[in-house]
């Protein structure tokens, strides 16, 4: 027999007592883990998304950097827009090794999904691209094949009434190639809805970006429908060498022209990790109210454990135990009773990914479609790890209380 | 048997106290235990039994008086020093028997072992089952045992360290007649098979006859050697 399976024996002793403990324990290191793959996972999504962008740098209308994070991401809806001429300007910078204008604008669909999924709102994004360099931006783009969607192109020059279709919105809208797609504009300066037909020519292959629920067409066809002539929403740009230098140095240049801002991934990552940040901050919060609850709940526990067994710790010390044997052995309890909550805790959390990152997805609107909760084995480990730590914290004071005990009283205060 | 000393005790004092008032519940006593002997403490309740056997046992040291426990002085030692004067010297039977409940009986009769860093021996472990008449409940866990049998587990439990000095306090009180002759007879064989001095505290006069020496107290003090 070993101390760790006389400790367990002990906690056995009484099983409701040991199991609400560690399920408590449990419940504290599944939030810890919870929040602690949401951190991970959400800046990985948001470095993802952003990736998928294809450019470094962005140059918009003058606002606040969450409206310019929110745009790249999600289209966003108090839209500015910025002069063309920009545009013709910035490109000859010698930074510059792609660059790409994009218009974006909000329609009004003429239908809901055909399968009734909530994902799919009554808007679309429309994103009016400049086909040659927005897929030299985003070489990755192809265009889906197979039966309905075989034939798939990008818009023919002069065309004014040809969409491409991301891979979720023609989904969603249960389009393929060859089909009719309805989108009503209120052009600006206008009160006037109207309504537009636009045949598909094109579906994208799944990116797992934003671009998968935006509806392409050209750039000049999308600033006539919104009445928007020589205006665009956002320009890409992509730097030949990108580094903080480089991009203080093309911010620099470009910031001479009024109402535009040159705005980096990085600031964009800042922003989009502090839009959420609040809400981290209140996780780790309530992670941390529970983690305190759950020390409580052990120390306590084991307070009780000891004081119901006064008179057989005396007995040990009777046929020989020492202080630090007895510390050791009410030690274990703590411990074990730790990693028997720690452990089923991380492992809940850990299979429970999916739908944390569901209810993440109701709670808070961000845009970004990677997986927000990311469980690594070293995220397990380390909470498991902290679980013991905290056990053997907890530990301390009952394990030193029984320690202390004198034999003699011991037994007579248990008889 | 040899005449060697393994417990001296000179004018050994305890005493408490209670609220402003003094106990004395040990007030000079003398006393000598040998290997191989059977000595036997009588005296009514409050007497000062249990003190002595405490003090005989290094659980508790004496108020004042010299005492001397395996050749090492106990008098003046706090109470984490007295556990090296225990460990592996001195067994110790409880009248309540004091078993784990969460242990089986072979576990049980091994725990010492565990305290003392030995590797437990299975052999030793069913040599000590044997002596005890529980060979074939080792693996029963204490509430399936009868009063009788619990008492031998302790008993085992208490030899497992093949100690000098066996001390048991009241033994037989929680038995019956029978069980408790049963009991003493496993006491005594010990002691004349293995030479270990035998210390106890009974109110059974038919017992304390056939010890080898029976002290009486009263008061605190030895009033019949």
């Amino acid at each position: 027999m070993t101390y760790a399976t006389f400790a367990w024996r002990n906690l056995t002793r009484r099983p409701v007592r040991t199991t609400l403990t560690a399920g408590g324990v449990a419940l504290a290191v599944a939030v810890a883990v919870s929040l602690g793959g949401f951190n991970l996972g959400y800046r990985n999504a948001i470095s993802g998304s952003i990736e998928q962008l294809g450019f470094q740098v962005m140059v918009m209308a003058k606002g606040c950097p969450y409206e310019a994070a929110t745009l790249m991401l999600k289209g966003g809806t108090g839209l500015i827009y910025l002069p063309e001429d920009a545009h013709e300007q910035i490109r000859t910078d010698p930074d510059i090794a792609e660059i790409t204008p994009i218009f974006i604008g909000i329609a009004e669909k003429q239908g809901f999904a055909l399968d009734g999924s909530p994902a799919a709102s009554s808007f679309a994004i429309l994103t009016g691209v400049d086909t040659p360099s927005f897929l030299a931006m985003k070489p990755w783009l192809q265009l889906k094949t197979g039966r309905g969607y075989d034939g798939g192109r990008w818009f023919a020059p002069g065309a004014t009434n040809e969409i491409v279709m991301g891979y979720e919105v023609a989904e969603y809208e249960q389009r393929k190639v060859g089909d009719t797609f309805y989108a009503t504009i209120v052009p600006h300066g206008s009160v006037e809805p109207r309504q537009h037909a636009f045949t598909v020519v094109g579906v994208l292959e799944r990116t797992g970006s934003q671009d998968d629920g935006t509806v392409f067409l050209p750039l000049h066809v999308a600033q006539q429908l919104f009445a928007r002539d020589g205006e665009l929403t956002i320009i890409g740009i992509k730097l030949r060498e990108f580094n903080a230098i480089r991009m203080r140095e093309f911010e620099g240049r470009w910031l001479k022209i009024p109402e535009v801002q040159v705005v980096s991934l990085e600031q964009v990552k800042g922003a989009l990790v502090s839009l959420v940040g609040t809400a981290q901050t209140m996780v780790a919060a309530v992670a941390l109210i529970a983690i305190l609850v759950a020390v409580i709940g052990v120390v306590n526990s084991i307070l009780m454990s000891v004081h119901e067994r006064t008179g057989e710790i005396g007995v040990l010390k009777a046929v020989g135990a020492n202080r630090a044997q007895i510390f050791r052995l009410v030690w274990f309890e703590t411990l074990l009773i730790c990693l028997a909550g720690a452990i089923p805790g991380s492992l809940f959390a850990a299979g429970a990914a999916r739908l944390t990152d569901a209810a993440l997805r109701a709670v808070l609107n961000i845009g970004v479609s990677q997986s927000l909760v990311r469980i690594t084995p070293e995220l397990l480990g380390i909470a498991i790890l902290g679980a013991v730590i905290l056990g053997l914290f907890a530990g301390i004071w009952p394990a030193g209380r029984a320690a202390s005990l004198r034999p003699v009283a011991a037994i007579r205060s248990g008889e | 048997m040899n005449n060697q000393t393994l417990i001296t005790g000179r004018n050994l004092h305890r005493h408490y106290q209670r609220g402003s008032e003094t106990v004395r519940a040990l007030d000079g006593v003398d006393i000598d235990v040998r290997a191989g002997e059977s000595v036997c403490i009588l005296g009514p309740s409050g007497s000062g039994k249990t003190t002595l056997i405490n003090l005989l046992s290094a659980l508790d040291a004496p108020t004042s008086g010299e005492l001397i426990i395996g050749g090492r002085r106990v008098d003046g030692l706090a109470e984490h020093e007295l556990v090296n004067i225990r460990r592996g010297l001195l067994g110790y039977v409880f009248q309540q028997f004091h078993l784990i409940p969460t242990l089986t009986v072979a576990e049980n009769i091994a725990l010492p072992l565990l305290f003392l860093g030995r590797r437990v021996d299975p052999a030793d472990t069913q040599r000590v089952l044997e002596a005890v008449g529980l060979a074939d409940r080792a693996g029963h866990r204490p509430n399936e045992l009868s009063g009788g049998q619990m008492q031998r587990v302790a008993i085992g439990r208490a030899l497992m360290i093949k100690p000098r000095v066996l001390i048991a306090d009241e033994p037989t009180g929680n038995l019956d007649r029978a069980t408790g002759e049963a009991i003493f007879d496993l006491f005594q064989t010990t002691v004349s098979e293995q030479g270990v001095a035998l210390v106890l505290t009974t109110h059974n006069l038919a017992l304390a006859e056939r010890c080898d020496r029976t002290l009486t107290l009263a008061d605190g003090k030895i009033v019949a050697p």
